[in-house]
């Protein structure tokens, strides 16, 4: 697989790195000459020191040919103006962004971008994870975002406690499927009663968030993501 | 007073650009090359750009690569020698060279340099001959045309 990358920043470098070394074809598209000289002494002739948001500049990197372009810059902007030529100027079967600002992952999902990271969201859903000061947390979007798998932790004093599953009235297009309880994975069953400390797994589209904290927390809607 | 010293290799891998510097290098180490019976491999490497795959035929197909290394293998009879021409592509000329230098184990890399200069008058030495001089393991010789008038 040929993957293009741009971005020779700490991302860029371990991915590409670690890209050759499970023998895929990478090139790394790092505008700033120094840096990139450094990349081509550590890891080898793969560097090409232009700005990969210039569409020439792109296309002499072979992104019209790359199977994944990864824009892994420490600006959005740019990794969305990369994504965006990449997809629809070189036709790439898929590209990746990474996402500083969280405000910006439903625009670049708006635009296109096949798949989006962002590692404040997972930093704040790993936090989130041990100090639960949100009570449903985003564990992963699916499709191109319409649906989402939130996590509910149910503390006392949630509606849903000491009721059964099947009592529980869920707004349309979303249902409970798992609940953890002690660290065990479980199906839920319609006749299944929750209790505190319970992690309930849900799938629905994001606009069913509030009607689903309502049922399963209670009280105002707030949620984080694990993305 | 001292013998002169002998420059001794016994393999040396020539690199061709396809300039004027070819002949002149190809001679030079012919000429030294000969008493010692030393292997000659001549390589010119043709860079294959990001845009197509690093296996697109490309050299095979190019008139004016054959033409380099039959250029060198003609130059080197001249002075009774023989060469082997290796025709490679790569991403990057200067790792192309410090490989084959490397799998052959030779001792000597010899690279011919044109007297450029840069728009503004620095002299140019392109990034091959510092990338050589940086990571081929053997000997590196460096061999610049004469300033001519027009050059300078």
């Amino acid at each position: 697989m040929f993957v293009l990358v741009v971005g020779g920043g700490k991302v860029g470098y371990y991915l590409a790195k670690e890209l050759i070394e499970s023998g895929h074809e990478v090139v790394v598209m790092e505008k700033d000459r120094a840096r990139a000289d450094q990349i081509a002494d550590e890891i080898g002739s793969i560097v090409v020191a232009h700005d990969g948001c210039e569409g020439k500049y792109l296309g002499q990197a072979g992104c019209a040919r790359a199977n994944i372009v990864a824009a892994v810059t420490g600006d959005d902007e740019d990794n969305l103006v990369i994504c965006q030529m990449a997809k629809h100027h070189f036709d790439v079967p898929r590209t990746i962004a990474r996402v500083n600002n969280p405000k910006n992952e439903d625009l670049f999902r708006h635009l296109g971008v096949d798949e989006i990271i962002s590692p404040t969201r997972m930093i704040l859903g790993a936090i989130e994870q041990d100090i639960p000061v949100h009570e449903l947390l985003h564990l992963a979007a699916l499709g191109e975002g319409e649906l989402e798998i939130i996590e509910a932790h149910l503390q006392s004093g949630s509606p849903a406690i000491g009721r059964a599953v099947g009592d529980i009235s869920m707004p349309q297009g979303c249902s409970l499927f798992a609940v953890v309880r002690d660290g065990i994975a479980t199906p839920l069953r319609p006749d299944m009663t929750l209790k505190v400390g319970d992690k309930v797994i849900a799938i629905g589209p994001s606009e069913c968030e509030a009607l689903l904290h309502e049922q399963l927390i209670g009280g105002d809607s707030e949620a984080v993501s694990a993305r | 007073m001292s013998e002169p010293h002998q420059i001794v290799f016994r393999r040396a891998v020539i690199a061709l650009a396809g300039g004027p510097a070819d002949a002149r290098i190809v001679q030079l180490v012919s000429e030294l090359g000969r008493p010692v019976k030393a292997d000659i491999v001549a390589v010119h490497v043709v860079e294959i750009g990001w845009s197509l795959p690093l296996d697109a035929d490309i050299a095979g197909r190019s008139e004016e690569a054959q033409q380099i290394l039959d250029l060198a293998e003609a130059t080197a009879e001249e002075s009774k020698m023989r060469l082997e021409p290796i025709l490679l592509q790569a991403r990057d000329v200067g790792a192309a060279l410090v490989d084959e230098a490397t799998e052959r184990s030779a001792d000597l890399l010899v690279l011919g340099l044109p007297y450029r200069k840069r728009f503004g008058g620095d002299f140019a030495i392109g990034r091959t001959i510092p990338y050589v001089l940086k990571n081929a393991p053997c000997a590196v010789w460096v061999v610049r045309d004469p300033i001519t008038e027009e050059a300078s």
